[in-house]
């Protein structure tokens, strides 16, 4: 059975279509990404997903079930975007019952409770209210409170917009950690993050769906991302289009180039590469198989 | 940790109504406005009520009060056999209605406003979420209407100890009849603190409501009486002026009407509820 799907999903706001004609079909598994400029329709999309609006036209499902529906709590949770936990009482009180609502008993949602907040390193402000807490303590908080109980689907929006490398770094290990148990989609201006998170992207723009890329297809991709320190551009340019195989090679980004190749005429380009690099005493910095996702959605 | 899928809609509305009452016990918000509320009926309390007995007998409270509400409105207010109940049946009429307004302004308007029920509607459906959060308000203000017919009773109590049984009977009845006077008030609150944005503007839209109501219901009224006489049934309180010369029992004959009046404003609160965006 399908996770989420989306027929013709359309949703105005007055004259204002954020969301325009919408068709998808995911499936559970490795992390989906949603990415798209400001105001493409990411949360909005969110929102119809999560309920919290209803559509104006078109139809979506998530498990078979609408939206919203009864035999969906506790099973789809999410980070919404700009939400903020009830200032006036404790994490713990509201994570209580949150856990409670989910049908767990009290004690058994309070131990819930402290155990998601000790995932994202919030073990030692449980009693805190959230008006004590710093922009990226709340933002941890409120993901937190999306992994109480055992959700199928968790719907993250902007998840480490705000946090410092280290704290956002925490949550793509948790993430990554929960993707066997939970399928993540999640909404991000990040694309390096996403690209080490997520396996399918989607791309929103101007409400539409643009395109689905597949970070697994990368392996079949018939190019290289090459990110080299110091180096004579054009040098390496001109000496790596010698190479017998090799179709394009074009500098993307400050010491970036993308080499693009015919995988039939070149066995074993990477060999070859870093005998071409030691003979000129050039040095790499990282090497990608495939091109990055900024490359692809955007180039 | 596997939850037991006990996510029945009365269960959530029960952990809902509960959390309300346990938000005004238990945090010093909740608690400063109980403080005001308690300080207010203290000082109804000392005054007017303590002194009901001589209040009552006296020949100008009674052309005050005919003055104001009439006589043959008035007449059995004076055959309360406890006083004290008697002038807290009128303050009570009033004031509670007052309080109501103010203390259930805020039902939703604010977790609506800050997002804070995306967390909760994941979780339970929004009948719960709605009723939990009515019946939650009704509690509290039973909560208080008790502690005040408590005080009330125990006054009476103070001046004449014999008066133990009829002051428990008719503090027993004015509990119920006040409770389901508020029953549309908080419905109505309910309504406007799901469209309002704070608790302020709820309170701003309610007043609003009754001034607006009540000018349109008058010009009706001048055009066509008949209309005009049933559209004043429409807004809570109609019954309360009709009220204060009923006792015990006898008061519930007014009940249907807010009853009705409740379960109307629930079902649009309700409609609206389901609909609206979080």
């Amino acid at each position: 059975m399908s996770l989420i799907k989306c027929e013709n999903l359309s949703k105005s706001y007055g004259s204002k279509l954020a969301l325009d004609s919408v068709t998808l079909e995911l499936k559970p598994g490795a992390p989906i990404a949603l990415v798209g400029p400001n105001g493409a329709g990411k949360t909005t999309l969110f929102s119809l997903l999560c309920g919290y609006l209803l559509p104006s036209h078109g139809k979506v499902t998530i498990m078979g079930e609408k939206p919203g529906s009864r035999k969906l709590l506790g099973r789809v949770s999410s980070l919404p975007q700009d939400a903020s936990l009830d200032p006036n009482l404790n994490l713990i009180t509201q994570f209580t019952l949150f856990g409670t609502l989910q049908g767990l008993t009290k004690s058994q949602a309070k131990a819930e409770g402290l155990r998601v907040l000790s995932l994202v390193g919030l073990s030692d402000v449980v009693k805190q209210k959230p008006t004590a807490l710093s922009h990226g303590m709340s933002k941890r908080a409120c993901i937190a409170q999306a992994l109480i109980g055992s959700p199928q689907l968790v719907l993250l929006d902007e998840p480490t917009a705000g946090l410092d490398p280290v704290n956002a770094k925490v949550v793509r290990e948790l993430v990554k950690s929960l993707s066997s148990n939970i399928t993540f989609v999640i909404s991000s201006h990040n694309l390096d993050e996403l690209e080490k998170l997520c396996d399918q992207v989607l791309y929103l723009d101007k409400g539409k769906l643009g395109q689905s890329v597949s970070m697994q297809e990368n392996l079949l991709d018939e190019y290289l991302t090459i990110s080299m320190q110091e180096c004579d551009h054009q040098a390496l340019i001109s000496r790596v289009e010698a190479l017998t195989g090799i179709n394009s090679v074009t500098l993307k980004q400050e010491n970036e180039f993308l080499i693009h190749y015919a995988a039939s005429e070149i066995k074993n380009i990477e060999v070859q590469l870093f005998t071409l690099f030691a003979c000129h005493g050039w040095r790499y910095k990282s090497i990608l198989k495939g091109r990055t996702l900024e490359d692809k959605l955007f180039s | 940790m596997e939850p037991n899928l006990n996510t029945g809609l009365v269960r959530n509305t029960l952990i809902l109504a509960k959390f309300e009452l346990k938000k005004l016990l238990f945090n010093p918000k909740g608690l400063v406005a109980l403080t005001a509320f308690a300080l207010v009926w203290m000082l109804i309390l000392l005054y007017p009520i303590r002194g009901a007995s001589d209040i009552l007998l006296s020949a100008d409270f009674r052309q005050l009060i005919a003055g104001i509400f009439g006589e043959s409105l008035v007449d059995r207010l004076f055959q309360w056999q406890v006083a004290e109940m008697a002038i807290f049946w009128i303050a009570a009429l009033y004031l509670f209605p007052l309080f109501s307004i103010f203390v259930s302004a805020d039902q939703f308007a604010s977790d609506k406003s800050r997002g804070s029920f995306r967390f909760l509607i994941l979780r339970t459906g929004r009948d719960s979420l709605f009723f939990g959060r009515f019946i939650g308000h009704m509690l509290i203000q039973s909560l208080l209407l008790m502690l005040t017919v408590a005080a009330t009773i125990l006054l009476a109590l103070s001046r004449e100890p014999s008066l133990l049984l009829p002051a428990l009977g008719s503090g027993l009845m004015v509990f119920i009849n006040i409770f389901i006077i508020l029953l549309p008030y908080t419905a109505l609150m309910a309504l406007l603190s799901l469209y309002a944005n704070s608790a302020r503007q709820a309170t701003i839209y309610a007043i609003l409501l009754w001034a607006v109501s009540a000018i349109v219901i008058a010009i009706v009224n001048t055009q066509l009486p008949a209309i005009g006489e049933l559209l004043s049934w429409i807004l809570p309180g109609a019954q309360l002026s009709m009220m204060i010369n009923t006792q015990g029992i006898s008061s519930l004959i007014y009940a249907p009407i807010p009853l009705i009046q409740a379960g109307v404003l629930l079902f649009l609160g309700r409609s609206y509820m389901i609909r609206s965006s979080l």
